[in-house]
């Protein structure tokens, strides 16, 4: 399967990661090997993948599912304590113009 | 050229549970910036989430509630994206699975709107964007939200308002969420697009996101309706994007274009297994069911002969109809009922929230006490009016303002008495009344009235002064 540098970078953006021209050129043939390699998954089980998820996911029972109980939440304190919080905020550098 | 709007909503709805849909934490609306938090809902490394089971409870409520088949194996899905409203940098929804598929709405006119899909998906925190920073405020985030996808059936601002108003009504009915626009438990998507009159492909949509009142729903489709064809008739086309409604203004704005549409590379949640809900679960909610609003409202109209102003009028509360019904059980005609209610109950409520809240010191039973006095003409509509609005005021019972023997007191032959004293007194009026002049009656009901202290049941008195005077 081919990858194209465009798709290349859309990935590189939607992951928040910044490449060079040649980083670019670099990875689009290793992207390739990466999904070829995950292909061979598809051959083993002879072109029928649609009903992988049912044969190998495992359910979780009405029963086992939370009962809608409060539990006491952590202080702000113990939220915030590994950033400078200001008025129990978490600051992050600001997102819209 | 004739131009059909064509439009679909999204509509957000926040769950009424008592805890957020993957940890314990609380759900109450506010509080102090991030002190609704625990590891699970802040996304903290290691932390795994657990399924309320409530919320696919309530879900799939809504789901029946709006006549949807409900996907008794169903399961969660991962939508990434990076913006620090969500500490994940991804939300837990679901894609190819929803928990409740292909059911309707219907409107007045009897046309129905097509829900696509209800999934059930976390809430975002919210952002308070100052100066140079953003703050943010985990509270909200990870409380339990159910998404309700209508098909593209909406053809009018007018209809857009009353799907979204039947959607808060249903909802409310069935206890799964206040709806509060104002308050962010529900808000709406919209999807718009023009066709031409007989064309049979529609045409480029827009989006214009997060609508937080039918008004602005109302105003903004309006205005996007008139901006779309005002696009194409000057030659021009629709480019896909999604919008913002600008309150102020009365306008769309561009928040990103198809070219920068968000990828969210969906896939299974592997954290959540796939859960099967047993159908006796399914038909347990269905059974839990109250009656639905439409079929109130046409129970009312079609069995118990309340006019259908008067009915629309009370269906829209619960709690109203409620306490109406309880009355109606214990033996309160329904005609009389209704009539207080809207007309004197109605006047101490003035807000839409204090009608749904519907918190007046006036208990069922004290108001069918009073309803059958009137039923049975021993008090008069306006003493009776007069006496509900001091209970609703003073919160005392009936017997406080109404005495025994003031109802005893008013037998026929004592009626009798005072109507007859009311001809004796006005010879003028029975002299216009015998004349034809039908109105001149009146004077006499006002004699009577007052002689009695309003006490007289008006009809009766009609009755036996029209006897007289032949």
């Amino acid at each position: 399967m081919s990858v194209s540098k465009q798709e290349i970078k859309t990935l590189a953006r939607l992951s928040r990661l910044e490449f060079s021209e040649e980083e670019i050129e670099k990875f689009a043939p290793e992207f390739e090997e990466i999904i070829d390699f995950a292909n061979r998954i598809n051959e083993q089980v002879a072109g029928d993948t649609g009903s992988i998820r049912e044969v190998v996911s495992r359910t979780v029972k009405w029963e086992d599912l939370r009962e809608d109980e409060v539990v006491e939440s952590l202080p702000n304190e113990k939220i915030t304590s590994n950033v400078q919080a200001e008025n129990g905020y978490f600051p992050v550098r600001r997102v819209v113009k | 050229m004739k131009y059909r709007l064509v439009s679909g909503l999204e509509t957000h709805v926040e769950l009424a549970t008592a805890t957020k849909i993957f940890c314990g934490c609380t759900t109450a609306f506010g509080g102090s910036p991030n002190t609704h938090c625990c590891p699970v809902c802040t996304g903290q490394p290691g932390t795994l989430p657990v399924l309320n089971k409530k919320v696919v409870e309530y879900a799939i409520r809504a789901g029946l509630a709006t006549h949807c088949t409900i996907n008794t194996t169903t399961h969660l899905d991962r939508k990434n994206y990076c913006y620090p409203d969500l500490p994940k940098a991804y939300q837990i929804s679901q894609f190819d699975k929803p928990l409740c598929e292909n059911g309707y709405v219907e409107l007045e006119s009897g046309k129905r709107i097509g829900i696509t899909r209800i999934h059930i998906e976390e809430d975002a925190g919210k952002l308070v964007h100052e100066s140079g920073y953003t703050y943010i405020d985990y509270n909200r985030g990870g409380v339990p939200l159910i998404e309700i996808v209508s098909e593209p059936d909406i053809s009018s601002p007018e209809e857009a308002k009353e799907y979204v108003e039947k959607l808060q009504l249903i909802m409310r009915y069935i206890g799964v969420s206040d709806c509060k626009m104002q308050e962010g438990s529900m808000r709406c998507d919209v999807n718009i697009s023009v066709m031409e009159e007989g064309a049979t492909e529609f045409g480029t949509r827009t989006e214009i996101k997060n609508m937080n009142s039918i008004s602005y729903i109302e105003k903004a489709m309006a205005y996007e309706y008139e901006r779309q064809i005002e696009v194409i008739e000057g030659g021009g086309k629709i480019v896909q994007a999604t919008l913002r409604y600008d309150e102020h203004t009365g306008e769309t704005s561009v928040m990103r274009t198809k070219e920068d549409a968000q990828d969210y590379r969906y896939f299974p949640e592997p954290d959540i297994l796939t859960v099967v809900i047993p159908e006796e679960k399914v038909e347990e909610i269905r059974k839990g069911l109250p009656e639905l609003p439409t079929d109130k409202l046409h129970r009312y109209i079609d069995e118990l002969k309340i006019n259908p102003a008067t009915a629309k009028l009370l269906y829209k509360y619960k709690r109203v109809c409620d306490f109406a019904e309880r009355a109606f059980a214990l033996g309160a005609g329904v005609k009389n009922t209704v009539n207080l209610i809207v007309g004197t109950l109605y006047s101490k409520l003035e807000t839409e929230e204090d009608k749904e809240k519907f918190a007046l010191p006036v208990s069922a039973e004290e108001m069918a006490k009073l309803v059958k006095l009137v039923d049975e003409g021993k008090v008069n509509i306006t003493l009776a009016q007069k006496t509900l609005a001091k209970m609703a005021e003073e919160g005392k019972p009936v017997s406080e303002y109404i005495k025994p023997e003031d109802v005893a007191g008013m037998d026929d032959s004592e009626l009798t008495e005072i109507c007859k004293k009311a001809i004796e007194a006005n010879p003028n009026a029975v002299a216009d009344f015998k004349a034809g002049k039908d109105k001149a009656i009146f004077a006499l009901y006002g004699f009577v009235k007052k002689a009695t202290q309003g006490k007289a049941d008006i009809k009766k008195a009609d009755e036996i002064i029209r006897g007289l005077i032949k």
